[in-house]
């Protein structure tokens, strides 16, 4: 206890605060510019924290994680853009909110959750360290195989009423990934010749297509729904007991994120997502998600924040970075002459310790910065669709484009925004096929490896308990919807 | 007028470097007479990209005060910061940072540049590859494993980075020397994520690179069985000469300039460079990031040395069936 108090003590040092106090704003940028995300917002500080000492270098590079998670919310509950991918759940509920005029009410719970889950992160990370960091090893090809199929039957059910056009948005999805090297032999595929599609087509312009550029499109020819009109916005924020009541979800969300987080490779994105869907399993009014039900953002909001301080697990404890934001952290700490691995406890205890009590200090001005950007969130919210869109859309490409200073990028964007917008015109949900894209990877660079491993024999998958209870998950979630409107259809007929 | 002059030449100036076109006419002033770009098109925050910034930050210095940023070019395997200084003829305000990936990439044909389409430098830095082990794995030496896989053909695995990959090419190179043992290579998106791999139990063995099992080795989590070369760190780790196997693979980085660089021109270059390594700060950070210097000062070598390496590459892919164009 002594040790996190003179952590704490650390951590309110004026230096320090000022640069947890900066990252916080930075990254709450980051998070709600489309096409910036927590790796970019880190990747534009690293030269900057060289500059510093250690501790306040690393404590700003956390405060920018944290506050990115919770940024992304804000784009994806303003207009339905997720700002980064690990809120492209929070799209769902949150959007629909603001088309009812609930705006402020969303961004409060999202706040809130996203605080929450913050905190539950760093638990963990303080709590289980040791233990968690030896489960997160234990994922071998076979779990993360199993894991990638859980992600991927949830697609089925996502949203939308036909889960035929669910399947087949998830499938375009998949065929997206293929595009590029494969990890496995470095045979291009798909590339069609070119180095341009070498390294895919990337996650972040089909983001910024699908949903900036697609729904820009549809504004555009008129088809958009529910053009918002000053008067319909409320800026109200929810009251306490609004907040409080939403602790149930806030907790599951928080435990996803933190396992899901401290399991390298897997991330804040499939977290959120699988926070969502077990939220809408576990929901008494399953029916209400996707129409702006306040569970449905608490919990995903809550998992994508818990990932942050769960990602710092095997980053501490192994010196392996869980996730790309991970990976530019170990960068700057490389610099620093911080070499996270099993020794740092040990021989760097009061940097670790200032760490931990950072990451509370970041969750409190995360909850700062956001409160007092709430009213002018709102104000984005009522700009006409006619001046808001175009914008979001130049700011987006902008932010496809600094990501990998890659111009292709931008074009992959447009690409996939005239494919979305085709999409949405036909009732084709987007979200499936980015998860298509996030998935598709883990599940077959994982299903080769495991039979590469184990000469050819399938019986991997289920000698697992990890992988076997997965893949059971899996099938339940594929066959949930299903067997309850069958239930639904045998209580009408009775 | 003057200063609509001024606000045109700025305009032409930016317009020359979004579109990346060529150079200002040089001769105008003596260089450097402006900013410096270091082309990175690895991944931020890896060896490569930490490299080009600890360039950056030391550089100012020897290059007369001018700001030295790095810009950020990735994508097409490395193809679209080639691309960018490649485009760059001539003008030596603009460098890369190039490593034995690009020299793979070339030998593959996976991306349509020669070693002859960009000027040599210096070398700056070695990175040996080795091979480790989780500290309760049943092999003591190099030895053991290739025994093993001899015993078992493909039933030892080896995690690393990469398919076709520098790492795959010198895990093939110590394999073709041990006889070709039936060794099974298992790639992964990141060297980090091959060591969670033999950490974890999931593979026997993980070939990489010294700094990503530094923290490993001194924990004793886990343990080398052999390095490539000789490391004042690991000084009493047996190298691969030691096991018999007479070569020495490694992961190189060094700094080459776009093509046509005049002969004075690249020697000044050569010397802000070597006075840039030497300072505090540089030095500081290849400390940090566990870096031994294997400096090749003279440029021709250097060039000598990529093409020899492309070659090699080539050899080694062609051997087993991996060459894409032919």
């Amino acid at each position: 206890m002594t040790e996190f108090a003179q952590g704490l003590a650390t951590a309110l040092q004026p230096a320090n605060l000022a640069a947890l106090l900066g990252g916080s704003v930075l990254g709450v940028f980051a998070g709600a510019v489309p096409g910036l995300s927590s790796t970019v917002g880190l990747a534009l500080v690293l030269p900057v924290t060289f500059a510093l000492e250690p501790t306040p270098a690393l404590l700003m590079m956390i405060s920018i994680y944290m506050a990115a998670e919770y940024g992304g919310s804000i784009t994806a509950i303003a207009i339905g853009v997720p700002g980064s991918s690990p809120a492209l759940a929070t799209t769902f509920d949150g959007y629909a909110m603001t088309r009812r005029g609930e705006a402020g009410r969303a961004f409060g719970i999202s706040l809130f959750a996203s605080m929450s889950g913050g905190i539950v992160g760093t638990l963990l990370l303080v709590a289980a360290l040791g233990p968690l960091s030896r489960a997160a090893i234990a994922f071998g090809p076979p779990e993360y195989f199993a894991l990638g199929v859980f992600g991927l039957a949830i697609v089925a059910n996502l949203v939308g009423t036909d889960p035929l056009k669910g399947i087949v948005s998830a499938l375009l999805g998949l065929l997206a990934f293929i595009v590029g090297l494969d990890v496995l032999t470095g045979a291009p595929r798909l590339t069609l010749g070119t180095t341009v599609l070498m390294d895919g087509l990337g996650l972040v312009p089909m983001l910024i297509g699908f949903f900036a550029i697609a729904e820009a499109l549809n504004g555009v020819s008129g088809h958009r729904e529910n053009v918002l009109g000053t008067e319909g916005i409320r800026g109200a924020l929810p009251a306490f007991r609004d907040l409080f009541r939403l602790w149930r979800p806030i907790l599951r969300g928080s435990a996803i994120g933190g396992i899901i987080g401290a399991i390298p490779g897997a991330g804040a994105t499939i977290a959120s997502i699988v926070a969502w869907n077990e939220e809408r399993r576990v929901s008494r009014t399953p029916e209400r998600f996707g129409t702006g039900e306040p569970a449905g953002i608490a919990a995903p909001e809550a998992a994508n924040n818990a990932c942050v301080g769960a990602a710092m697990i095997p980053l501490l404890a192994l010196g392996i970075p869980g996730s790309a934001s991970a990976a530019v952290l170990l960068g700057g700490l490389t610099v620093q002459g911080v070499a996270p691995g099993p020794l740092l406890m040990t021989e760097q205890a009061s940097l670790v310790y200032a760490l931990y009590a950072g990451f509370i200090v970041a969750v409190v001005f995360m909850l700062g910065v956001g409160r007092l950007g709430i009213p002018l969130w709102v104000r984005v919210v009522s700009l006409r669709p006619r001046i808001l869109m175009p914008l979001v859309v130049g700011i987006s490409l902008i932010g496809a484009f600094v990501l990998r200073g890659n111009l292709a990028d931008a074009w992959f964007a447009l690409f996939f925004g005239l494919v979305g917008f085709l999409m949405l015109r036909r009732g084709y949900p987007l979200a499936p096929a980015v998860l298509g894209l996030i998935l598709g990877p883990m599940v077959e660079t994982n299903y080769r490896r495991a039979l590469a491993l184990s000469s050819g024999s399938h019986t991997v998958f289920l000698e697992s308990p990890i992988s076997l209870v997965l893949i059971g998950l899996a099938v339940i979630s594929f066959a949930a919807p299903a067997l309850r409107s069958r239930l639904r259809l045998g209580r009408g007929g009775a | 007028m003057i200063v609509a002059r001024a606000w045109l030449r700025c305009f032409a100036v930016s317009a020359v470097l979004i579109l990346g076109a060529c150079g200002p006419a040089t001769g105008e002033a003596p260089f450097p007479n402006r900013a410096i770009e270091i082309v990175s098109w690895a991944t931020p925050g890896g060896p490569s990209d930490l490299l080009a910034r600890a360039l950056a930050d030391a550089a100012p210095d020897h290059f007369e005060g001018q700001r030295v940023t790095v810009m950020t070019r990735q994508g097409g395997a490395g193809a679209a910061g080639m691309q960018y200084l490649k485009g760059r003829a001539g003008d030596p305000h603009v460098l890369g940072v190039f490593t034995a990936s690009g020299t793979v990439n070339m030998a593959t044909g996976r991306i349509p540049f020669a070693p002859g389409d960009f000027t040599p430098i210096l070398r700056i830095q070695v990175d040996p590859f080795l091979v480790a082990v989780r500290e309760d794995s049943p092999f003591r030496t190099l030895d053991d494993l290739i025994e093993a896989a001899r015993a078992r053909p493909g039933e030892v695995s080896m995690s690393g980075f990469g398919a076709a990959s520098a790492h795959f090419l010198g895990f093939q190179r110590l394999r073709a020397a041990a006889g070709d043992p039936d060794i099974r290579w298992i790639a992964y998106e990141g060297s980090g994520d091959a060591v969670v791999a033999a950490l974890g139990g999931h593979t026997d063995a993980v070939h990489t690179n010294y700094n990503i099992v530094r923290e490993h080795l001194r924990a004793g989590t886990m343990r080398v069985l052999a390095v490539a070369l000789p490391l004042t760190a690991l000084s009493d780790t047996p190298t691969y000469l030691d096991g018999g196997y007479d070569l020495t693979p490694v992961h190189w980085r060094g700094v080459v300039g776009p093509p046509g660089l005049a002969p004075e021109v690249r020697a000044d270059l050569r010397e802000r460079l070597l006075a840039t390594i030497r300072t505090a700060g540089f030095e500081e950070y290849m400390a940090r990031a566990a870096m031994e210097y294997a400096v090749m000062e003279d440029s021709d070598a250097f060039g000598a040395w990529i093409a020899e390496e492309v070659d090699t590459s080539r050899a080694l892919l062609g051997r087993l069936g991996l060459l894409m164009n032919e």
